[in-house]
């Protein structure tokens, strides 16, 4: 890095120089990215095309494969459980994502007012970031327990029903239960992101609106959105690749029971490949999660070209 | 732990024992061998279990032969993982301790062990049949097979004494007269059907079996779920479930039916011996009212799950006549039966000089298991172990279906499902 | 923030009463966990007592956490491993967030694409080339196994929040900077990354939470007791076969959660004070 940097008598030098050269955008750009590019590709690249080849095999655990094509994905499409788990990834990804967009953009603007042991507050709000996922989620096994259930209890003193509604083991409440665990985790992350981008608003802005006699909702709508854009955007298309590619979570809860309610792609990609020990099949779902991630990927990385001319 | 004394006594002797012959022994041994072996193994339910290895067995063998012996612990859910990636890139530790299908899943890199599975099984009055059912691939030992971790009934005795049961009923119908009268009594059965690791299993393939259904033939290709027998298991499963349960069991893991024993939710469920261990350390009084028999009877017979634990060397390992000689040293009756000892049979012995062992008195309730290892069998039976059979393991085949019936779908329905996924999958084996 | 006078009644709508919901619903579960943490399992299982209120508390599973398990290992493992790993992906994730961000140069698209692609390699497999290259570089047990294999989790996150956060800079302030000579290097260190402290603070704590959350590199990586994370040791000895240790697994979760808490607490009081120095700078 201080390879780079360039005194400034340096380039006040008309002929060429290294200074000058080095604060050509080209060159400045790619100095700044080769390293971290270079390490990702290292640690990345080779698992990654390791894995596409794994997905074109026969190929078992711990014995040598055989080239099949695409013959896995085939099977993949004609496998009922494997359609079953695209429908529970999509629902799964697109309730607790919104779930997660709407309330912390509603916590962070409250988050963003004066009151008292605001900080206080704020460090209890992400505790449940905080908390390894697979220690929290085996709390949740307890919560979601009818015979424990602080919901199951008071239906049951208040003579409603017993044991009442059943968390894991329906299958619309499973998915529900695992949705709402997943917004639990990550709504935290989400309002202190969206805080953090709220903070970056200048004041001024804000009382010029005013000024202008713009209300609270104007002002939303006119200054904090626009502004706010670039990072909702950002948090929610990686808040959709990490539940889309969830794991832990479900694992430790249902395992993707009851009756494969709640098995999405990771988890039955993961018992496919560990379990079964049929790695090219299990690489072949797990790459199925590919073409709807890129996209997403796609659409970022067009957003924030387009945003900068 | 009523076994301690008597058992440290045992250890001190064959300790000494130890100690002598490693002082002639142990210089030419030492310098030709490594100078340390690792052997992988699931965290134990029973904690001095995991103690004995590290303490007393490793100092006995590393003060015989010099080497000293890493016990590594891994979670019971994590050790696939596990010993998926040491197979995968032939590097890591040099032993294992291994599942139940997964002496075929790693066959190649397993190193071949009959000849110290014979030799044992001459010591220590020779092998139950499932040992071979569990460990042998292509006519080849894979792993020395440890002890079985049984899955029987678990069942309240005060409460089926209160709904007229002095013991435990003999078949699934009378079974399920038991559950309806004692789920009225608010005493419901709790049986897990959801994605757990064995639990599920456990109970549905001996069920399926008792009934005369069958996934596939013994010659592992011709599929046959679809039949009179199975429906009328899955319409039994529906009836079981729906008289005697309550709907939370179709989402359980393998930890639900233990915290719901405890937590005196249910009266009856299929689990290892793990409820009565945790109920004598904190519930000394329900421990007194629990007990365990053997699976009841189907119009087929009597069938219980095959859970074996075993110890595999993988070929990756640098000195593998050192590594055999440590698995035959472990094998051998002093050290094994003092290791099967304090586990107090949780862990119930595949080999026949074990069948009257003292340690079967410590807690004469855990008796059946020894009984039920005479008649269990690895899911997919008559089957023998393949890929395609893991197959239907990890995706649940069998255990969904009967779920789903439970959960509203036709007899009819269901088999067809299981049917198409069984179709796929053997289509490829 | 706001200079109009606000009733009671828009106070309570728009602060107290989503602020009081949202808090109950994040701290619930942890309420859970404080107080099975302090029952006896025979209280526990008891289905007949209030589950909420500890009836006989009991500090047990505290002292068995600490005396029977290397816990205090693990947590300073987990702290230093997450500590290094977070500064080795702020540093890498600004490297190609500014030039992305700000520059134009040719592959751009290209590179901002591929960094997030990092996420289209799926987890459940990639361990095991993973544990491969681990092996023939030498680092198998060893905290730099996971010191250099988690950056790739959090680096492209990183990238692309900073990216972010230095659009929100206005680009006058950059040329204002240059026209006065600063070097784009100069430009970057002394006006853009001052005004970015809460987008670092905020992809900070992400990286620092995905950190000491991992569990299959550590699992996989990391085999010995003494070089285990908090979650991965938790599970492996507190799990044993079908039979949680409940008590000492909501301890653990709690006595390794809440020392980061009040750190974070710490960071983001630190972003508000800094942006307002920022900001009257500017």
């Amino acid at each position: 890095m201080t390879a780079v940097f360039a005194p400034a008598e340096v380039r006040r030098r008309p002929a060429f120089s290294l200074g000058r050269w080095l604060e050509r955008e080209g060159v400045f750009s790619w100095l700044m990215v080769a390293l971290p590019v270079a390490f990702l590709v290292l640690m990345v690249g080779y698992p990654f095309f390791y894995g596409i080849w794994l997905s074109l095999q026969d190929r078992p655990v711990a014995k040598p494969g055989v080239f099949i094509g695409l013959a896995n994905f085939v099977n993949d499409w004609h496998d009922p459980v494997f359609r079953q788990v695209v429908v529970n990834t999509f629902v799964y990804t697109i309730a607790a994502t919104l779930l997660k967009m709407v309330g912390g953009l509603g916590l962070a603007l409250v988050m963003n007012q004066d009151f008292r042991f605001k900080n206080l507050t704020r460090a209890l709000l992400l505790l449940p970031f905080i908390v390894p996922t697979v220690l929290s989620t085996i709390a949740w096994q307890w919560i979601l327990d009818p015979a424990f259930s602080v919901i199951n209890w008071a239906l049951k003193v208040a003579d409603i029903a017993d044991p009442g509604p059943s968390w894991l083991g329906n299958p619309h409440l499973a998915m529900f239960s695992l949705i709402m665990v997943n917004t639990w985790r990550g709504l935290p992350f989400y309002a202190i992101t969206l805080l953090a981008g709220l903070q970056t608003i200048s004041p001024e802005l804000y009382e010029a609106a005013t000024i202008d006699g713009a209300g609270r909702w104007t002002r939303f709508r006119y200054v904090t959105l626009p502004l706010l854009k670039p990072v909702i955007f950002i948090v929610t298309m990686f808040s959709v690749i990490f539940t889309f590619s969830d794991f832990q979570l479900i694992y430790v809860l249902t395992r993707g029971g009851p009756a494969n309610a709640t098995h999405v792609f990771a988890t039955y990609a993961f018992d496919v490949a560990m379990g079964a020990g049929q790695f090219g099949q299990g690489a072949s779902i797990a790459l199925s999660m590919v073409p709807p991630l890129a996209l997403i990927i796609l659409a970022m990385a067009i957003y924030m070209r387009s945003e900068k001319s | 732990m009523r076994v301690s004394s008597r058992q440290s006594r045992r250890v001190f002797l064959q300790r000494t024992a130890l100690g002598t012959a490693g002082a002639l022994l142990s210089p030419a041994i030492a310098r030709a061998q490594p100078k340390s072996l690792t052997m992988m193994h699931e965290s134990s339910f029973v904690p001095p279990y995991d103690a004995f290895f590290k303490n007393k067995l490793a100092a006995a063998y590393e003060k015989l032969t010099g080497i000293k012996v890493n016990y590594d612990v891994v979670s019971v859910g994590s050790l696939l993982t596990r010993v998926t990636t040491a197979a995968e890139n032939s590097s890591g530790p040099d032993m294992t301790a291994i599942g139940f299908n997964w002496a075929f899943l790693f066959d190649d890199k397993f190193l071949d062990v009959s000849d110290i599975a014979a030799e044992i099984g001459k010591e220590s009055g020779g092998w139950y049949d499932s040992a071979q059912e569990s460990v042998v691939v292509n006519g080849k030992w894979k792993a020395i097979p440890f002890g079985n971790i049984g899955q029987l009934m678990n069942w309240r005795t005060d409460w089926f004494k209160q709904a007229g049961y002095d013991k435990f009923p003999d078949t699934w119908d009378e079974l399920l007269e038991a559950g309806i009268k004692l789920k009225k009594a608010g005493h419901p059965f709790g049986f897990e059907l959801g994605h757990g690791f064995g639990d599920n299993h456990g109970w549905l393939y001996p069920l399926l079996w008792s009934y005369g259904g069958r996934e596939v033939e013994a010659d592992g290709k011709t599929i046959v779920i679809d039949s009179d027998e199975t429906a009328r298991a899955i319409d039994f499963c529906r009836k079981f479930f729906k008289e005697t349960m309550f709907e939370d069991v179709l989402g359980w893991t393998d930890v639900n039916n233990n915290k719901a024993f405890l937590s005196e939710q249910i009266s009856c469920t299929n689990n290892a011996e793990s409820i009565l261990w945790s109920a004598k350390k904190d519930f000394p009084d329900m421990a007194k009212v629990i007990d365990q028999s053997e699976n009841p009877k189907g119009p087929k017979g009597r069938f219980h799950m095959l859970n074996p634990l075993c110890h595999s060397i993988f070929t990756h390992t640098k000195d593998q006549k050192a590594a055999k000689d440590f698995l035959r040293w472990l094998m051998a009756p002093p050290q094994a039966g003092a290791w099967y000892d304090v586990a107090v049979t949780y862990y119930q012995p595949f080999l026949h000089a074990y069948d009257d062992a003292p340690m079967w008195k410590v807690e004469p309730r855990n008796l059946p298991y020894r009984d039920a290892l005479k008649t269990a069998h690895l899911p997919g039976w008559p089957a023998p172990l393949s890929r395609a059979q893991s197959e239907s393991v990890a995706k649940f085949v069998v255990v969904d279906m009967f779920a789903k019936a439970c959960a509203g779908k036709s007899t009819k329905d269901v088999i067809a499902d299981a049917q198409a996924q069984l179709k796929q999958i053997y289509k490829q084996a | 923030m706001t200079v109009e006078h606000r009733g009671w009644r828009t106070r309570l709508l728009t602060l107290w009463l989503p602020l009081g919901v949202s808090l109950v619903f994040a701290l619930f579960p942890f309420y859970w966990m404080a107080i099975t943490s302090l029952k006896s399992n025979q209280e526990l299982y008891n289905r007949k007592v209030m589950p909420l209120i500890v009836h006989h508390p009991t500090l047990k599973h505290y002292v068995d956490l600490l005396t029977e398990t290397s816990f205090l290992e693990w947590t300073w493992n987990t702290f230093l491993v997450a500590v290094v790993s977070t500064a080795i992906s702020l540093v890498f994730g600004a490297m190609l967030a500014y030039p992305l961000a700000r520059m134009r140069f040719a592959g751009a698209t290209m590179v901002s694409f591929a960094i997030a692609a990092t996420y289209l390699v799926p987890q459940p497999l990639l361990f095991v080339p993973l544990a491969d290259l681990i092996n023939r570089l030498g680092l198998g047990d060893t905290l730099t196994s996971v010191m250099l294999t988690y950056p790739t989790l959090l680096i492209p996150f990183c990238a692309w929040l900073l990216m972010g956060y230095f659009r929100t800079v206005p680009i006058e302030l950059e040329d204002a900077a240059r026209i006065d000579g600063a070097s784009r290097l100069q430009t970057l260190t002394k006006i853009v990354l001052p005004l970015c402290g809460p987008g670092f603070i905020s992809a900070g704590i992400f990286a620092f939470t995905l950190a000491q959350n991992e569990f299959l590199y550590a699992l996989i990586f990391l085999t010995k007791t003494e070089v285990r994370t908090v979650p991965v040791g938790a599970i492996a000895e507190l799990v044993k076969g079908d039979v949680f240790y409940w008590g000492q697994l909501m301890a653990a979760a709690l006595l390794g959660s809440i020392p980061v808490a009040i750190i974070y607490s710490f960071f983001v009081e630190h972003y508000v004070a800094g942006l307002t120095a920022g900001s009257v700078k500017g």
